[in-house]
């Protein structure tokens, strides 16, 4: 039961998404150089790490403003210590998840200790990150970083496949594994289904939340060094521009806002549309700024289907 | 009750407060502020020349200040609290050409002269002159030198910056004058804009070059940001058949043009601009005018601009621009002098 | 009743919360005036009344949302297209400055209808509809004026900008009070602001004492859209243009002042419980904060990072009261 309802609700996504393939590729024959596959997949890469960090706090049924910004904080240091104090690339990578799931431990205490919400808290750290980047860099880029990073993030791994694909195949992975294997991953979608019932039956709501956050702020820091490996450079304004899209692919892919409810290939599928979208219309010259339009369109159609399902009697659904 | 009486206690503190601390000091110095829209490496140069400047003119305070972000509204809060801090003269990049003109009509009511610099207000404006590239002549210049390199035809795209910066429209409208005197041999196939953002610009530009990248001979570029992503997409693309001509100075597009992936950059001197800049408003407040016969260009959106130039590098002078940038600089301070300035 | 008892509770707590914002604002002012050069000189008290006159109006632009429980993410898109509205308006067809910013005003309440409209009836909470609203009228914004500035306005319009009293006063939050003062008769002495109240305070409640909370959240959202319009035409007096980027991508700089003002005032983010008075207090502290830190040497670059605190703060604090106190009235 539960399994033919979660293979309905992505496989609409998964029509689209090929079908947007299939129609891209013939109109545009070059859509399918090696050179644009390894674009597009690059794109996927970061995109899909930021829009997980969103769904798992999703999934606890809270959000995440400050996603962008600890992405943001967390390639800077990256960048930084590589820069001026000559790490190499392992612990600073090492130091920047350290630093992504203390960001996302500090979110998680203060909204699951002091029971404060979630939006107001994370509203308050975006603006307390992006400070602190700002002050650590004076808002200039640090250049500077090891040439490994810089490689890794223009190579490929066999033909148009980027290397950059590689981290976010590992975390999507880790993420799949802790909801599907682990105790705390289903505690944390009991929690996010109702928060009281889960507290009566002897889960601990606060580790949960905390655990959520911990994982948000860990997958927004892995983003973060992605985003400055494919940039080339520790880039202060690296995040800025990720709300609304980290929103857009789990609420496209299915994921319930009042939470208990993930689904990973929902959002990955989602993602991928959402970059199919924004390649077709560089592809075809269209307005860029057509892109926010268009995702914001698609989480309201998304969010309105959503809640017409709901209404609906259950038979319905699978229409 | 209580609580009016106290309102009235404190109204009055904060009116004694004001009263008392209206005398500010009147400091009989030049205090400059070259006040940068937002973070960017191009600005970078100016500190180190205000400083120079400082120095070689003997002027009292020169400092380079930029605001936390690239936004209209922390530019002008910037400059408000500069001006409440007894900076007397100031050397601005506007964050919008029409939106700075009221904060700086309020900092030239207050005594204090404004030269926008290196992008111009829109004219009218309170500020004395504009002292920039003349944008014109530097994006035709550079779309000439790569007509040329490509062998008189071809297919450009242009890479462009921001779109709500008043110089992104001129450098098309430039190219475009160039492309049109080949009778047709060359084509722009597209101005792409807003890519003065690193993540923009590696998604479009990456984007374009990836789609279309078979279908043009060559590419312009007219800011900074996009002069070192298209440099450092040619070095991975490799076979060095799409010629290039970038803008400014990156080590990364310098680097390309040493190895031959791009062939040169116009380069704008933005140390003539904060240094010859800090000496001019400097004699401006102390009494100095402008001469009404003054050589004044008409670009830029300004009645009133002086051109900081431009210098073309290629692998040939790679390694001496710099000077040559300085001694431009000394040529535009002794023109300054006697064309533009005259002193009682 | 939920609506009897808050607002017989609600005078003493909100003057007590007053109070303290307005020590906090002398004693702000007294520090500043000692540490950073220039902060009580007239030009910087006149900026400082001109930028608190626009964080006002965005304060109470989400406030009135705030109170019936809901937030409003797209009062910086919002603000910036009914400016632009406006403008064009003025620029290209030649309205009369009055008409055009009515104009104005009415697109902004359009908009916010449109939100309301959208949470009552697809039963999404207001987050989600206003951060995807936030992206689609941004977009289109800039679809339309192909991201350029309105710069041909008429002098009249202009001329606003330019008014200065005392050498210190912007007329700019003389303005935002009298709003502020109107949004304060209309939540407590009329039955449509109590019935804004009570839908916060518990909607089911208030649907068994007759009130139609849907069209209560419209009413709310079309507001906020009005006063963000009002809060982007005043912005654009200030620039003397209408720039598409004025208030950051997506409008998103507006929304730290715009939570700031109300959080810090004590409005209740479960909603039910809305206090002008302080909204006001507080918006007039966080400019007076920030123009203070702009002053100091410790720079512009930290501003941002105590804004993000003081925030933090101001809910730790509410949460410290309200368990002391044994209300039960969480944040």
């Amino acid at each position: 039961m539960a399994k033919s309802i979660l293979r309905q609700e992505w496989l609409g996504l998964a029509v689209i998404a090929v079908l947007g393939f299939v129609v891209m590729a013939t109109l545009r024959p070059s859509f399918l150089t090696p050179f644009n596959l390894f674009v597009l997949m690059s794109t996927f890469a970061l995109a899909t790490l930021i829009a997980l960090g969103q769904m798992v706090t999703l999934a606890v049924g809270q959000l995440n403003l400050s996603l962008g910004s600890v992405g943001g904080l967390v390639a800077v240091s990256f960048a930084g210590l590589m820069d001026v104090w000559h790490w190499s690339a392992a612990p600073s990578l090492m130091a920047g998840l350290a630093l992504g799931a203390l960001a996302g431990a500090l979110n998680g205490i203060l909204i699951a200790q002091f029971e404060l919400s979630a939006f107001i808290v994370t509203l308050a750290t975006l603006a307390m990150f992006k400070g602190l980047n700002l002050a650590l860099t004076k808002a200039q880029p640090f250049y500077h970083i090891d040439r490994i990073v810089s490689a890794f993030g223009n190579a490929s791994i066999g033909g148009p496949i980027p290397a950059v694909l590689i981290p976010t195949v590992m975390a999507t992975a880790v993420v799949a594994f802790i909801f599907y294997r682990l105790p705390i991953g289903r505690q944390i979608l009991a929690v996010g289904g109702n928060s009281s019932a889960s507290e009566l039956s002897g889960i601990s709501n606060k580790r949960a939340v905390i655990t959520a956050h911990v994982m948000s702020g860990a997958l927004a820091g892995l983003a973060g060094m992605v985003a400055v490996a494919r940039l080339q450079l520790g880039q202060p304004t690296i995040g800025e521009d990720w709300l609304i899209s980290s929103f857009a692919a789990p609420v496209i892919g299915g994921v319930a806002l009042t939470g208990g409810h993930v689904s990973i290939v929902g959002t990955l599928l989602a993602v991928v549309i959402v970059a199919l979208i924004t390649q077709g219309l560089v592809l075809f010259a269209v307005d860029p700024f057509y892109v926010q339009l268009v995702l914001g369109g698609l989480i309201l159609v998304a969010v309105g289907l959503n809640s017409l399902r709901s209404l609906l009697p259950i038979g319905y659904s699978s229409l | 009750m209580r609580n009016s009486r106290l309102f009235s206690t404190i109204a009055g503190a904060l009116f004694a407060g004001i009263v008392t601390s209206t005398a500010v000091l009147a400091d009989p110095s030049t205090r400059i502020g070259i006040v940068a829209p937002g973070p960017h490496p191009y600005f970078t140069q100016w500190d180190a020349a205000g400083q120079q400047a400082a120095k070689d003119f003997n002027i009292g305070v020169v400092d380079y200040r930029v605001p936390a972000k690239w936004e209209l509204a922390a530019h002008n809060a910037l400059l408000e609290s500069m001006a409440s801090q007894n900076y007397n003269a100031f050397l601005i990049f506007p964050g919008d050409p029409v939106a700075t003109r009221p904060t700086v009509a309020d900092l030239v009511g207050m005594g204090a002269p404004v030269i926008s610099l290196a992008g111009c207000l829109q004219d009218p404006s309170d500020a004395a002159f504009c002292f920039a590239t003349d944008n014109t002549v530097a994006a035709y210049d550079a779309a000439k030198l790569l007509i040329k390199e490509m062998g008189g035809k071809g297919k450009i795209v242009h890479f462009a910056g921001f779109l709500t910066d008043p110089n992104t429209k001129v450098r098309i409208d430039a190219i475009a004058r160039a492309v049109a005197e080949t009778n047709g041999a060359v084509t722009v196939v597209d101005n792409i804009t807003d890519l003065d953002v690193p993540e923009a610009a590696q998604d479009k530009i990456n984007a374009f070059l990836a789609t279309q990248g078979n279908n043009i001979d060559g590419i312009i570029t007219t800011a900074w940001i996009p002069s070192v992503v298209a440099a450092t997409a040619l070095r991975k693309i490799g076979d060095k058949r799409i010629k290039m001509i970038g803008l400014d100075n990156d080590d990364l597009l310098m680097a390309a043009i040493k190895d031959g992936y791009v062939s040169g950059t116009v380069v704008e001197n933005a140390f003539a601009q904060a240094y010859v800049g800090s000496f001019a408003v400097d004699k401006l407040r102390t009494g100095c005018k402008l001469r009404d016969d003054a050589p004044w260009k008409n670009a830029n959106r300004s009645a009133k601009l002086m051109d900081s130039g431009t210098v073309y590098v290629t692998a040939a002078n790679l390694d001496t621009y710099h000077d040559i940038q300085k001694d431009k600089a000394k040529g535009l301070l002794a023109s300054f002098k006697s064309a533009y300035l005259k002193c009682p | 009743m939920a609506v009897g008892r808050s607002s017989r509770s609600q005078p003493n707590e909100e003057a007590s919360t007053a109070l303290g914002l307005l020590l906090l604002i002398v004693i702000a002012f007294a520090v500043f005036s000692w540490t950073a050069t220039g902060f009580a000189s007239p030009y910087n008290l006149y900026t400082l009344t001109r930028t608190a006159g626009l964080n006002v109006l965005l304060g109470l632009a989400m406030m009135v949302v705030i109170a019936t429980g809901g937030l409003d993410l797209s009062v910086g898109a919002t603000g910036v297209a009914s400016a632009m509205f406006a403008g064009y308006l003025m620029q290209d067809f030649r309205f009369q400055m009055v008409i055009a910013i009515v104009a104005a005003l009415c697109f902004g309440g359009a908009l916010g209808f449109c939100n309301g409209f959208v949470v009552v009836f697809a039963r999404v909470h207001s987050f989600i509809v206003t951060l995807a609203s936030m992206s689609i009228i941004f977009g289109a914004m800039i679809v339309l004026t192909k991201a350029e500035s309105v710069r041909d306005l008429p002098a009249s319009f202009l001329a606003l900008g330019k008014i200065r009293w005392f050498g210190y006063l912007s007329p700019m939050l003389i303005v935002s009070v009298a709003i502020g003062a109107l949004i304060a008769i209309m939540l407590r002495w009329t039955d449509l602001g109590r019935e804004i109240l009570a839908s916060g305070a518990s909607s089911r409640a208030a649907t068994l004492s007759g009130v139609r909370v849907g069209s209560r959240i419209i009413t709310v959202h079309a507001l906020s859209g009005m006063l963000a319009a009002a809060a982007g035409v005043m912005l654009s007096i200030r620039n003397g243009a209408m720039v598409p980027s004025m208030a950051g991508n997506l409008g998103q700089e507006w929304l730290l002042p715009a939570f700031l003002a109300p959080v810090l005032g004590g409005t209740l983010l479960s909603g039910g419980r809305a206090w002008v008075l302080t909204t006001v207090l507080a918006a007039l502290l966080v400019t007076e904060l920030t123009s203070g830190m702009l002053l100091m040497a410790i720079g512009e670059f930290w501003v941002q990072f105590a804004l993000g605190s003081v925030l933090l703060l101001a809910v730790l604090l509410e949460k410290g009261r309200s368990t002391l106190m044994g209300t039960g009235e969480g944040i």
